[in-house]
């Protein structure tokens, strides 16, 4: 399984907010293994002021979380945050209605972590980043 | 000739006598105040017929003769007077009316008493016209409550209705009698006539008595105009009443007018209230209290200024409960045909209260089944997350590398963790699926790409040999469809057909777009299926046991989510099987028109699968991002 290049190149910087240790750690594991720079945020509020304060280059969003929920923060995200970072929605939750809420909010992804594997949703990384550049463009 | 007039006329006093003494007795016997007043009415009228026939036996002249004059005449005004009363009693008079009644009635007393004393020497026309008052005002009195109750009939319920048209028929009956006995008598002096006058107010007789107090045959006929009416409205009532409380409400409104009763009321073995209709808090809480009636329900004596009640009892699960309705103005009357009747009823509110309970139970166990169907599979679903996932890593030799037996092991592992995965996905699927919350999220797809995507999760990494041959067209088969589940149906469709297939033979996995549906079938050379098993093949954990079979671990949601999820897409799920040869599994899906398949919409049939190159592709959102 080969990761991104670890080269002189600036590591691409994944902000991780999940609540549950276990599953970050694991994350942080694979992604890390695959050279990106992991943050992981355990609460909402940590993970917002994280996003804020570091601007990493995209944002692995759990939906249940001990403080509010990651559809609100999407909401900020979209409210408050210009040319934010691209955001992926990886929880547990897979009702539709969910999906098309955070789909709505602006995700670019919403995956299931029970159905994904910490090596697909590595190897998609580079592709969503490239994806959002080029979602942007047309709209600036 | 003569003779025969006297009989005539001695028989219409006893008539009257009789009708008197069985209204005293039916006010004996149910207490009622109408009743009482009408007893006092109908003896004084059999008085005035008495005291005209005493003339005839005894010779009366003088101060006798102003005697019975006098009390004849106070008899006679008794009986209008309570007349008036009796309707009271069902139809309140104003105040004002009452105060002119009661003038009406003295005026009249006074030119009564005047006629048979201060003018019994008078001229004819004086005696005559005085006469005439005194019957006019008779004529007011009871004439009044004919229009009265037949104009109240007109907004009541059948049984109700039913009694005040008989009450009305009754006063009427009353008027006749006078004019014929009474007037007719007196003015006409023809024997002829008067015998047959005589037969006239004597055949009334029993007309106005059961006019007056229905009998239970009376009162059944009422009801059966209405029981048949109601009878298909009460079993909608009982049926598919959603609650019990929806249910216990409308029964007492049934109930009541059933019986013609005023109120009714429905109590639970705890002594609260479910329902009641025309009746207060208080009064159901006493009747219940008061309850004196044999166990199997009966007539209650009446509490003091109320009517008598009936009083059933309700073999509730959780205990005893009662129906009881009570009796009102309007009420025909409660006898042991009214009690009968009620039973019958209640036996049909207690069947529909318990069904009604164990509906609400059933739901109440459905959304506990429902909640902890949600609840396990999302709490399952974390720790299950780690697990796949290190034995992902594990795999990958992220985390080191494993000895021979180690990396044996891993693959098991990987199997088991994704049919567990399977399991719970199915879970989750089923309670929404019955909790209507399914919704599909269809996009533009391309069938062969799922098909693939479906075949590779299915088959699981540790089979290295691959035996699922996939046959696709070389053009694309587009449908509209919500990617994910299609690819859940077909992957089931080929994990039960390598289940299935204990000698390890080919699977063939065959796409055909043909006439506008778009077929996947997937051929085993397995066990088979027995005809007879094959019914239940598609139903809710329904799963063929056979000798061979036995040991395979599955659910049997598999198959009946498949073909819930393939109807919800229009398709359909088909099976066709040769026991000991194999099964084929078709799915059918309406292929997509090929001009919606156009430019704007071929972004959406990237292949999914490849994106993120995995067993189970992340839901994508097409190419609108």
């Amino acid at each position: 399984m080969g990761g991104p290049a670890r080269g002189g190149r600036e590591l691409i910087h994944v902000l991780l907010v999940e609540d549950d240790p276990a599953i970050a750690e694991m994350y942080r594991v694979q992604l890390e293994y695959d050279g990106y720079r992991v943050t992981v945020a355990t609460t909402g509020d940590t993970g917002y002021e994280s996003l804020v304060a570091s601007r990493p280059d995209i944002v692995l969003l759990d939906l249940l979380l001990p403080d509010r929920s990651g559809l609100e923060i999407m909401a900020d995200i979209k409210e408050q945050l210009a040319n934010h970072p691209p955001v992926v929605i990886l929880t547990n939750y897979g009702e539709p209605a969910m999906m098309d809420r955070g789909l709505s909010l602006g995700a670019l992804e919403y995956l299931v972590k029970s159905r994904v594997t910490p090596a697909s949703v590595s190897q998609s990384i580079r592709g969503w980043i490239e994806q959002a550049r080029r979602g942007s463009e047309p709209q600036n | 000739m003569v003779l025969a007039e006297r009989l005539a006329q001695d028989l219409t006093a006893l008539g009257f006598l009789a009708l008197g003494a069985a209204m005293a007795w039916e006010w004996y016997r149910l207490r009622g105040k109408a009743q009482g007043r009408l007893a006092v009415a109908l003896i004084s009228l059999a008085i005035v017929a008495a005291i005209g026939r005493v003339p005839e036996f005894v010779s009366v002249s003088g101060g006798a003769a102003t005697v019975v004059g006098v009390v004849t005449i106070f008899a006679f005004e008794a009986s209008a007077y309570y007349v008036l009363l009796f309707r009271d009693a069902f139809l309140p008079l104003s105040p004002r009316a009452r105060q002119a009644a009661r003038i009406l009635l003295g005026a009249t007393l006074v030119v009564g008493l005047a006629e048979v004393t201060v003018l019994s020497n008078a001229g004819r026309i004086v005696t005559t016209a005085a006469a005439f008052e005194l019957i006019l005002a008779w004529v007011v009195f009871a004439g009044e409550p004919i229009v009265r109750f037949w104009l109240a009939s007109r907004s009541l319920p059948s049984v109700q209705k039913a009694r005040m048209r008989a009450l009305s028929f009754g006063f009427a009956g009353l008027i006749a009698i006078l004019v014929f006995d009474v007037f007719g008598g007196n003015a006409v002096q023809s024997p002829t006539v008067t015998i047959v006058t005589q037969l006239i107010a004597l055949a009334m007789v029993p007309i106005i008595y059961v006019s007056f107090a229905p009998p239970a045959m009376l009162r059944g006929l009422w009801r059966m105009k209405e029981a048949t009416e109601l009878r298909a409205a009460i079993q909608d009532l009982l049926i598919f009443s959603p609650t019990r409380q929806d249910l216990a409400d409308k029964a007492v409104g049934w109930a009541k007018r059933l019986l013609g009763a005023q109120g009714a009321f429905i109590v639970d073995s705890e002594g609260t209230i479910v329902a009641r209709s025309g009746i207060d808090d208080a009064d159901v809480i006493e009747i219940v209290a008061a309850r004196k009636g044999a166990a199997e329900g009966g007539i209650e004596e009446p509490l003091p200024g109320r009517g008598a009640a009936i009083v059933t009892p309700l073999h509730l699960t959780e205990g005893l409960g009662f129906l009881g309705v009570t009796a009102g103005p309007f009420t025909p009357l409660f006898g042991s045909d009214e009690v009968n009747q009620l039973k019958g009823y209640a036996s049909s509110v207690n069947a529909g209260l318990e069904r009604a309970r164990v509906t609400e139970r059933l739901a109440a166990i459905e959304a506990n089944k429902t909640q902890f169907l949600n609840l396990a599979s999302h709490e399952l679903r974390g720790p299950l997350t780690v697990i796949r996932g290190y034995v992902s890593m594990l795999q990958d030799g992220l985390l080191g590398t494993l000895n021979e037996r180690g990396s044996k092991a891993v693959p098991v592992i990987s199997t088991k963790v994704l049919e567990m995965n399977t399991l719970i996905e199915q879970m989750i699927e089923a309670a929404r699926l019955e909790d209507g919350a399914l919704m599909l999220r269809p996009e533009a797809n391309d069938l062969r790409e799922l098909v693939k995507a479906a075949v590779n999760s299915a088959t699981p990494v540790l089979d290295g040999q691959r035996k699922v041959r996939v046959k696709c067209p070389e053009r694309p088969v587009r449908v509209r469809v919500d990617g994910e589940r299609v690819k859940t149906i077909v992957a089931n469709l080929v994990s039960n057909a390598i289940k299935y297939s204990p000698e390890g033979g080919p699977v063939e996995v065959d796409v055909v777009n043909r006439g506008g549906i778009a077929r996947v079938s997937v051929k085993d050379h397995g066990v088979g299926i027995a005809k007879d098993d094959l019914p239940i093949l598609f139903t809710r954990f329904g799963r063929v046991s056979t000798p061979e079979t036995d040991h395979l671990p599955g659910t049997g949601l598999g198959l009946y989510l498949g073909r819930q999820l393939a109807r919800l897409h229009g398709g359909e799920i088909t099976v066709d099987s040769d026991p000991g040869r194999g099964s084929t599994f078709t799915l059918h899906l309406p292929a997509a028109e090929m001009t919606n398949a156009g430019s704007g919409r071929s972004a959406n049939l990237r292949p999914q699968a490849a994106r993120v190159g995995t067993q189970d592709g992340p839901v994508t959102r097409g190419g609108d991002g």
